[in-house]
């Protein structure tokens, strides 16, 4: 078995980014219960999901640049153009939300959400946001990466007719 | 532990950042994809114009984050009010980036 750079990349960009939604995931549910002993973790887990963000767009945005134009020929040339016209086009425009939401976060969790109702709503609100859109970023890479397959398979089966 | 119901200048200021920036990034995606010279002016800075549009959504946040701040112009608004224009900006970037490549 070969990995190469650009493997790693692919799922460091991956694995960062469901790390992220998995963070965010935990600053949803340690706020719902928000109180003074819980406030440090919150502020951790939303750190640790603007990091893990910020990391999963260093490593796709590298990967994109350098690594997907290959792939994106291979898509557009098989049976599901619509894994980059749609998906991939969506994906990478609305990451770009994805990752100033999740840079937000550590400084909406500044807030007293013990006693501030509000603003554990406005957390609440920017956590969830963070986890379903990173969510639907996960899953169009899914089909991204299946439009790839779909065009290999197509080729391989057209060489050993 | 007496119960407070505002946001500070900063909380405020990052929100509304954050609503603008999501939607001028929705709006940049749109209008590369319908105007070439438009893609090839952000692909002319960076190199790529994906590149170009993350650093300017970043320059964006920071410094409309830092203005706002300064300037206390989101404290005018309700907490719930800013919750709602931010769910509301990425409920229209979502739809609007999904429906906008499936139809051109």
């Amino acid at each position: 078995m070969r990995i190469t750079g650009g493997d790693l990349l692919l799922l460091s960009h991956a694995a960062f980014g469901i790390t992220g939604c998995l963070a965010a995931l935990w600053v949803f549910v340690e706020a719902l219960g928000a109180r003074p002993a819980n406030l440090h973790r919150i502020r951790t887990a939303s750190l640790v999901a603007a990091i893990a963000i910020g990391a999963a767009w260093i490593c796709g945005g590298y990967w994109y640049l350098h690594f997907y134009p290959a792939e994106k020929a291979l898509i557009l040339g098989g049976p599901w153009p619509l894994a980059h016209n749609l998906f991939m086009e969506t994906k990478e425009h609305l990451f770009l939300a994805t990752a100033m939401l999740a840079f937000l976060l550590p400084i909406v969790a500044r807030e007293r959400l013990d006693s501030n109702s509000p603003a554990r709503k406005l957390v609440l609100s920017v956590a969830a946001l963070v986890v379903v859109t990173g969510l639907a970023i996960e899953g169009a890479g899914a089909v991204i990466d299946h439009g790839v397959k779909v065009a290999l398979l197509r080729s391989a089966a057209k060489e050993s007719r | 532990m007496k119960d407070s119901e505002g946001l500070t200048a900063t909380t405020s200021g990052f929100v509304l950042a954050t609503a603008v920036t999501v939607l001028v990034n929705t709006a940049l995606a749109c209008v590369k994809d319908a105007y070439a010279p438009l893609k090839v002016a952000m692909r002319s800075v960076t190199g790529h114009d994906w590149t170009t549009q993350g650093l300017l959504d970043l320059a964006l946040f920071v410094g409309l984050g830092l203005i706002f701040t300064k300037t206390r112009i989101a404290e005018q608004m309700s907490p719930s009010r800013l919750t709602s224009a931010l769910i509301g900006a990425v409920v229209v970037a979502g739809l609007g980036l999904a429906l906008w490549f499936a139809f051109t």
